[in-house]
């Protein structure tokens, strides 16, 4: 489709480490000092680093999520309601199945918020395929749809009747296993590498990997040549959805141990921009999660030993995602009218 | 039966009109700045950033000058500017206007949560009373309760946006400069043959969504608060996209997609107030547009299908 050019994003990633810089020093602080203890922020100690793979995890899995349904031309801005929803699908086979080994346990939530988010997925998917609804506007609405309807279960029969909207504690058995305590970094880390290794593989080396790219590139070519890409679009939906999913599913299980009302800060939002500026490129989505990563988890660091505040850091982000977004001048094909105008 | 009354009567009683219109007008303006860039095929997801700076702009300047003119004015000005970015990245740099919009979203919740440390030394909101709101108009009814519910202590720009909606209708339908807009967002090609510089024409436009999406923040920060909170617009810029979409990018429509949005959330506030769950009302103005959205296409899919077995 598009190819990534690393040279590019590097030199945007300078470029806006360098706008900070210049930030930074305006507002009477040393740079250097303030990115070195951004840097051992991240860096240094067994509570950063873990911090780094704990916000790693989400966005990895939620850019990862976005990149797939790209793959089938199909822009899915609904990844944050499908993280809604296979967190508390997790929550609810967490707490509400007891007995269960964790061998069985775990995989059995992951596999129910999977299910519940892939079907959550399939339906803007449905919608686009066989009516041409513009999938963007359906997807930022049922986010929507998607948040009440958990905080109406959290709020009213999965409550813990606790003074804050949560459900009861998961079992232990659906627990992950944490390390570099005490961090709360889990065995999640490693689920979400499997996943992404396996899309990898199932995209580029199989043959319903293949026909999902190549209904995303020239659905009538597809057709004309035997592949459904109705139904192809649909599956890559599904699939999409249930990544999603897993990352609520992991988050429920391996971050908080319930689900908690609003719990995600725009988790999704911050992974479809990481996947929206690897250009959809599925080898690029971690490098670009892990920065991200980086700099969210650092910038704490940064605050406290600095004083430079951190929503700084927040800035930087969003000056790096618009200059990357222009500097597509050169290496990027716009996605096209796929999207925009066909509701109008 | 009498408890059921009871709360039907504290739910749906005359204030609910003059509720549904409140929550209904900041989503309007940001309708509004949607309908307009839609009709030049820009998809204005930014609105929600051009919003929160100027609500942050608006409060700044009030509570600096003490004038909610001025504040207004600052708050457009600030709109124009953002907006006049997005068009910069999108239609100069070629940036997907998506992600410009998505960042700009970004940057204004990091940006004002940012200054709001920095000027005013304070984080999560800011109410000051020296921040000077938006006048309120009041008229005398001489005692009618009901007119006093209804049409009572309106906030300036509440019933100026009912009369933009109308506006906006006929430059967009009677026009030339409508018609021109229109042409430039179906057919770009052919407005290109006609003469029309379709870039101009949607930066132009883009600056007019600025316009908008700043009184939307001013009116969000002076005329519906007054104050200025963390990520205050808390998603109307999205909604404003989706009643935009529930109107087909007509702002007549757009404006009913807003009143079903400010009547569910009002009736939503009104349940959860009583201890109710609110969440599935809530939910319905983003199932009817999802279905808006869904029979329409269905429609147009089957006209077609009916036009070409015709041939």
């Amino acid at each position: 489709m598009t190819r990534t050019s690393w040279g590019a994003t590097l030199l945007t990633i300078l470029l806006s480490l360098a706008i900070g810089a210049a930030a930074i020093m305006l507002l009477g602080y040393d740079p250097v000092e303030a990115y070195y203890q951004l840097f051992r922020g991240a860096f240094v100690g067994k509570f950063n680093i873990g911090g780094v793979f704990e916000r790693f995890v989400p966005l990895m899995l939620t850019a990862l999520a976005f990149a797939v349904s790209a793959k089938v031309s199909v822009f899915n801005v609904g990844v944050e309601g499908e993280l809604y929803l296979g967190a508390m699908a997790a929550a609810w086979a967490g707490y509400a199945l007891t007995g269960l080994h964790p061998v069985v346990h775990v995989p059995v939530c992951f596999a129910l918020a999977m299910v519940v988010a892939g079907a959550w997925g399939a339906i803007p998917g449905a919608l686009k395929a066989y009516w041409r609804v513009n999938e963007v506007c359906v997807t930022i609405l049922m986010n929507y749809v998607a948040i009440f309807f958990t905080s109406y279960l959290v709020g009213n029969p999965f409550s813990a009747r606790t003074s804050i909207p949560r459900t009861p504690s998961i079992e232990e058995s659906a627990k992950l296993l944490r390390f570099l305590k005490p961090s709360r970094v889990n065995i999640g880390l490693f689920v979400a590498i499997g996943v992404l290794l396996l899309v990898w593989w199932v995209l580029y080396h199989t043959t319903w990997g293949f026909r999902l790219r190549h209904t995303g590139q020239n659905p009538d070519f597809s057709e004309y040549v035997g592949i459904p890409p109705k139904k192809v679009m649909v599956w890559g939906m599904i699939l999409s959805g249930a990544i999603g999913g897993l990352a609520g599913a992991i988050e429920v299980m391996g971050i908080h141990g319930h689900f908690l009302d609003n719990f995600s800060p725009g988790i999704a939002f911050d992974g479809m921009l990481a996947s929206l500026i690897a250009k959809n490129d599925i080898r690029m989505v971690p490098v670009l999660a892990l920065f991200l990563a980086v700099l969210k988890t650092g910038a704490l660091g940064m605050e406290r030993f600095t004083g430079v505040p951190k929503t700084l850091i927040d800035t930087i982000i969003a000056v790096f995602i618009l200059l990357a977004a222009m500097e597509a001048l050169f290496s990027w094909k716009r996605r096209g009218a796929a999207s925009a105008g066909e509701g109008a | 039966m009498d408890t059921t009354n009871d709360i039907l009567s504290l739910v749906f009683n005359a204030t609910l009109f003059h509720s549904t219109i409140r929550a209904a007008t900041p989503i309007l303006y940001a309708t509004l700045a949607c309908v307009l860039t839609q009709q030049a095929d820009i998809l204005n997801i930014g609105v929600e950033g051009i919003m929160i700076f100027s609500a942050f702009a608006a409060v700044a300047t009030s509570y600096f000058a003490g004038s909610w003119v001025l504040a207004l004015v600052a708050a457009i000005i600030v709109g124009v500017v953002v907006a006049a970015f997005m068009a910069f990245a999108h239609l100069g740099a070629k940036a997907d206007i998506f992600v410009v919009g998505m960042g700009v979203n970004m940057l204004a919740i990091a940006l004002t949560r940012f200054l709001l440390q920095r000027i005013f030394g304070v984080s999560g909101s800011f109410h000051h009373n020296d921040i000077v709101a938006m006048p309120r108009l009041s008229f005398d009814f001489g005692g009618s309760e009901l007119l006093n519910d209804l049409f009572n202590d309106y906030s300036l720009f509440e019933p100026v946006g009912i009369v933009l909606v109308f506006v906006l209708a006929f430059i967009l339908y009677k026009t030339v400069w409508g018609l021109r807009l229109r042409s430039t967002g179906l057919n770009p090609q052919a407005a290109e043959t006609a003469g029309i510089n379709v870039t101009m024409r949607k930066f132009e436009v883009m600056l007019y969504s600025g316009v908008l999406g700043g009184i939307a923040g001013a009116h969000l920060s002076l005329g519906y608060s007054r104050m200025f909170v963390e990520n205050m617009t808390n998603g109307r810029g999205f909604m404003g996209v989706a009643a935009m979409f529930f109107g087909g990018a007509n702002p007549v429509w757009g404006w009913v997609g807003c009143l079903i949005f400010g009547f569910a959330d009002s009736v939503g506030s009104r349940l959860q107030s009583l201890g109710l769950p609110s969440q599935f009302i809530l939910m319905i103005p983003y199932l009817a547009t999802v279905l808006v959205l869904t029979l329409a296409m269905m429609r147009k899919k089957r006209a077609e299908t009916a036009r070409k077995s015709a041939l």
